[in-house]
């Protein structure tokens, strides 16, 4: 089993980047599957879902609700297989 | 329905304005490529909620003529500095306006070679400070991109460049397939939102391409002797402040000037200083608009929250019906 980071891709704002965390759709233990939408992000101009790139179990959150995220930075990891 | 505020102090949308980003986050490439040929997009600029998506899909709209307009259209994220504008006195604190990039012609035809574009769309900020506006940049970043993609629609979304007609022509004389000027909104709110722009002279832009387009003038396309037929599009953000009958209004005009294409999306505001959002309009309202403005005999219409100028330009141009009259 292998631990990847999903991370918060390109937006649509200018360099620095960044968004609010406005609900985890997931705990910490729970499987999801590609796809799945892990976390609800807040711009100015519209609510982004991310999904989760690969079929696996969240292993940590990284970011809490209502914290500034910037692209690129890690949000959760998934253990995936390898 | 006004913009919603929850316990802990963060704007949330409608259910409706919510956007899945694409796993894996297949943009990178694309925004990679853009930074080292040195090029903007308005999907950047302008903070466009679909960019995650269309840089996924390995497309974007070119922003040429500079990061710095010299408009401030208070619903547009795009830098700008009225003092730029000719007709304005600069201030002390005033930034000089920026020299035109002599090899962005040629970067944007790069980079829509790499990306293998077969429908590109090239937009600019407006450059009042320009004895041409930047028509003749445009036109030569269209001859760019032909002459590295002869098969590709160019599709280019200008400013009004005033209205002037050499400019006018010089930007048609250079052979797009379609031409794209946005009204943006309705007429009574052009002093709140469009401040130095008119609404007159931007359906007059359109006009004046749509009759360039009927007299079947010898653009200077791919074969010289004629080449395809150009079509005209403009667009119109709704949630403003507009009335139904306003919309209504516009649609009509944008028939009489010629208007081929349309556009209808939901306006949302870049930051807090921007114009507020006056309301979210719901996706049946953008349903029926749609219906009544293919009614009206556009050829193509697209309309929802998220549409925007340019968002999926290729498909929109291929849903087109017959001729419009």
């Amino acid at each position: 089993m292998a631990v990847i980071d999903v991370k918060l891709p390109e937006l649509g704002e200018d360099a620095g980047d960044e968004a609010v965390v406005s609900f985890w759709y997931v705990e910490v233990g729970e499987g999801v599957e590609e796809g799945d939408d892990l976390v609800q992000m807040l711009t100015d101009k519209a609510t982004f879902d991310v999904p989760s790139p690969s079929p696996g179990r969240i292993v940590a959150r990284l970011v809490d609700e209502d914290a500034k995220v910037k692209v690129g930075q890690v949000l959760c990891r998934l253990e995936v297989s390898d | 329905m006004a913009e919603q505020a929850t316990t802990r102090g963060q704007r949330r949308f409608p259910p409706w304005l919510t956007k899945r980003l694409p796993a894996g986050g297949g943009g990178a490439a694309v925004a990679r490529l853009l930074a080292d040929l040195g090029l903007g997009t308005v999907c950047a600029g302008a903070h466009c909620p679909n960019l995650p998506e269309c840089y996924a899909r390995g497309t974007a709209t070119f922003l040429i003529l500079g990061p710095t307009c010299t408009r401030a259209c208070r619903f547009c994220a795009i830098a700008s500095d009225p003092a730029l504008r000719s007709s304005a006195p600069l201030r002390s604190t005033s930034r000089r306006p920026e020299p035109l990039r002599e090899d962005e012609p040629e970067a944007v035809a790069e980079a829509c070679a790499r990306l293998h574009l077969r429908h590109i769309v090239i937009t600019s900020v407006t450059r009042d400070d320009l004895a041409d506006g930047g028509a003749g940049h445009f036109a030569r970043t269209i001859r760019a991109v032909r002459a590295r993609l002869a098969e590709a629609v160019i599709e280019v979304l200008t400013p009004d460049f005033q209205g002037a007609a050499a400019a006018l022509d010089a930007v048609l004389d250079a052979g797009p397939d379609i031409f794209n000027h946005n009204v943006e909104t309705v007429p009574r709110l052009y002093a709140e939102v469009r401040p130095q722009a008119d609404y007159r002279r931007s359906l007059d832009v359109i006009a004046y391409a749509h009759r360039r387009a009927c007299r079947g003038v010898a653009l200077a396309g791919r074969t010289g002797t004629g080449g395809p037929r150009l079509y005209t599009k403009s667009g119109l953000m709704v949630g403003l402040g507009e009335t139904a009958d306003e919309v209504r209004a516009v649609l009509r005009d944008l028939r009489e000037a010629g208007c081929d294409i349309l556009t209808i999306g939901q306006y949302l505001a870049p930051s807090a200083s921007h114009r507020p959002i006056a309301r979210f309009v719901e996706p049946p309202e953008f349903a029926a608009w749609e219906s009544e403005a293919k009614g009206m005999g556009f050829a193509a219409v697209a309309a929802g929250p998220f549409v925007r100028s340019s968002y999926r330009a290729e498909s929109v141009f291929q849903s087109r019906s017959a001729e419009s009259s």
